[in-house]
């Protein structure tokens, strides 16, 4: 397992990131979401090494992380590319034998990455001869060679065409699946959604809040939906909740105080026939806009 | 699973190589299968070889001219020079050829069919050219002119030209050295000067752009994550330099055989210790000034930056050199200890041949001195600068970055 506590960093006298701490468990995918300037990136690199924290520390197994931890991990920064000019099997060969990869180890994995990602025939052309999605996938290739025990994966699915993004989510998938933690950043909230396991929510430099899905779940309010067979205006007057929405004969409220959709339900069937009326789970993207906004 | 190779293998698996030395060999594999590095490998060595092929040439080349005469006693003095010429001038053969007059001469030399038209005048001979005659010919003519005359006038006094002669030669000879290998110990001297600023700065930029490169491609910060900075910069600088030797190597050998098939090849052996130091300097300057040349590659976010942020390096490159030319006495001799000003100076005072043998053991002291101070200065100016991509930085704001 990996696990951040108290990370903060400050560049001159703005906090970039303040006291954030979160685990990512093995075996599972961690998203960490946040807007643009939430501290995001910054944390990623301080839990690479790649940037000195001012407080906190990032532990791996239950130790402090070593340089030799982290030349194990699989990392994309923010802000990536790899050689030009440089064939791609080479390049890749290189930066693997840099994470302390034999030679011939690295060139049997990596060729068998490129084919599975169709680019075996490309071995030896430059990195500039790829297309843009092409030199993504040789770029999420970068990453996984040599066989990561972490993943520290930031905004990987950007600039991704459809395939891809189904290609790297599945990847995603199976090492977290041999029990390999990831956290991944991406602003593709419905992605979030789709892959994740836990929620890391960012905004100015602070965890706003965390947790597995159900976690969030549970702790956002209770919403419920009903649909009248007339207008359901008349639900705004009603004690104890919280309206979202009325359109017609249906409306959406939240529950302020317990009990108060059992007395909803009790004055609709007084009005009339209650044609629905179900509870509504919230998406992460919505949990995640409300603990944003 | 996903990947090949076993997550469970031990995390501290033998480690084949150090971080310094992959990344030298990759510096080393792109550089020598880089076409402009082939190309400006072969041009230079064209270069060298057509220069020292063209003097040889010149040295062995004979020349023919053709002198024009026009009167019967022309022609006998004419004959006479052709007959001397060779032992004048082994290089050096005259063709006389008759023209009907004057005019007729100088139309031959306007044509170009005669080299010079030789007659009398009421004082002695004149040799009439186009343009300004080749020494060799003068030489030749005024010799041969007089050594004829003179014969004839001794013979028409009752005496032969070599008792008139007799006890006037003056022979040269000199106390300090030979002139003609002190003038080769100044060429050579100023060529190594030459040879080492060009090759700093064409090594230099290569560094420099190549450590901007990885700065402007963003892949810095997956190598960051994955090995200290300080190795990447060793094996940057180290993989560079062994290009950069392996290349003078090759130009100096180049150099030194065509240079054995010239007349200067008695030179030789005077210059070899002299250049073996140059060798040794030119080693260590190199390395502390591609640890100035890396940092200013690092300032810089794009190559479009590079020629800015290396500025104060060309210009310390620029100050050794025009001190390596104009410095002599006393000011060459405190320079060649001055480093980096001693990497250029005390290499051209050995080829000079007035520096004692202790004089480059102390100064290459003082250089590596030098060097491992500014190479740590360097690194952390490097290593603070590499991961900002935010425009270009002076030196004092990288100073004052934090990691």
């Amino acid at each position: 397992m990996l696990e951040v506590s108290g990370l903060t960093r400050r560049f001159g006298d703005k906090v970039a990131v303040d006291d954030v701490s979160f685990p990512v468990p093995s075996g599972g995918l961690t998203g960490f979401v946040g807007g643009n300037g939430a501290g995001k990136t910054t944390t990623m690199r301080m839990i690479m090494g790649v940037l000195a924290a001012h407080a906190g520390k990032v532990s791996w197994e239950g130790h402090a992380v070593t340089r030799e931890d982290r030349r194990r991990f699989g990392y994309m920064p923010e802000e990536r590319g790899l050689y030009p000019k440089q064939p791609i099997l080479d390049q890749l060969v290189y930066l693997a034998r840099l994470r302390g990869m034999s030679a011939a180890d690295a060139r049997r994995d990596i060729t068998s990455l490129l084919e599975r990602f169709g680019l075996g025939e490309r071995a030896k052309d430059p990195l500039e001869k790829l297309s843009l999605g092409n030199q993504q996938r040789v770029q999420i290739i970068a990453a996984l060679v040599p066989a990561p025990v972490a993943l520290i994966l930031d905004e990987p699915f950007s600039g991704l065409d459809p395939e891809a993004i189904e290609a790297m989510a599945d990847l995603l998938r199976e090492h977290a699946r041999d029990g390999v933690p990831v956290v991944f950043s991406s602003h593709q909230l419905d992605l979030v959604d789709r892959l994740c396991d836990r929620l890391v929510v960012m905004a100015r430099g602070r965890v706003v809040t965390q947790g597995t899905g159900d976690e969030l779940r549970a702790e956002a309010a209770l919403r419920y939906r009903v649909v009248l067979d007339g207008d359901a205006g008349w639900v705004r007057d009603l004690p104890g909740l919280h309206v979202r929405d009325v359109s017609g004969p249906e409306a959406e409220i939240e529950v302020v105080s317990t009990g108060a959709e059992q007395k909803l339900l009790a004055e609709a069937t007084s009005r009339g026939s209650v044609l629905d009326f179900h509870r509504v789970v919230p998406r992460l993207s919505e949990i995640y806009r409300e603990v944003t906004a | 699973m996903s990947t090949p190779s076993s997550r469970t293998q031990p995390r501290t698996q033998p480690r084949s190589q150090p971080v310094w030395q992959i990344v030298a060999r990759r510096e080393i594999a792109v550089r020598a299968t880089d076409k402009s590095t082939l190309i400006g490998t072969a041009v230079m060595l064209a270069v060298i070889v057509g220069v020292l092929g063209f003097t040889a040439w010149g040295e062995s080349r004979e020349k023919t001219y053709d002198v024009a005469y026009s009167s019967t006693t022309a022609r006998a003095m004419a004959e006479g020079i052709a007959e001397r010429a060779g032992d004048i001038d082994a290089k050096v053969s005259i063709d006389p050829v008759a023209v009907d007059d004057a005019d007729a001469a100088r139309h031959a030399l306007e044509e170009e069919q005669a080299d010079a038209y030789l007659h009398s005048t009421k004082d002695g001979w004149e040799l009439l050219t186009l343009e300004e005659a080749d020494s060799e010919l003068r030489d030749v003519v005024s010799q041969a002119v007089e050594a004829i005359v003179l014969a004839a006038n001794a013979d028409s006094a009752g005496t032969t030209a070599a008792e008139l002669t007799a006890g006037s030669k003056v022979t040269l000879d000199q106390i300090e050295g030979d002139s003609e290998l002190s003038a080769i110990r100044w060429v050579v001297g100023y060529a190594l000067a030459i040879v080492f600023y060009f090759a700093s700065i064409m090594f230099g930029m290569t560094l420099a752009n190549s450590v901007v490169e990885e700065k402007q491609s963003r892949i810095v910060e997956m190598i960051a994550a994955a090995v200290p900075l300080r190795q990447l910069l060793a094996g940057k600088i180290i993989g560079n330099a062994v290009i950069a030797v392996a290349q003078m190597l090759v130009y100096v050998a180049v150099g030194l055989v065509g240079l054995s098939l010239t007349d200067f090849s008695f030179a030789l052996p005077a210059l070899s210790g002299a250049i073996g130091w140059f060798v040794v300097f030119f080693l260590i300057g190199f390395v502390v000034l591609s640890t100035l040349w890396a940092v200013a590659g690092a300032l810089a976010s794009r190559t479009e930056d590079l020629q800015s942020s290396s500025t104060p390096i060309t210009m310390l490159l620029m100050l050794m050199f025009f001190g390596a030319l104009y410095l002599d006495g006393v000011g060459a001799q405190i320079g060649s200890y001055i480093p980096p000003l001693s990497a250029v100076l005390m290499p051209m005072r050995l080829v000079d041949g007035t520096a004692a043998w202790w004089e480059p053991v102390v100064a290459v002291v003082l250089l590596l001195a030098f060097g491992v101070a500014l190479v740590r200065l360097a690194e952390r100016l490097y290593s603070r600068a590499l991961l900002q991509t935010g425009g270009q930085l002076s030196l004092k704001a990288a100073w004052r970055l934090e990691e």
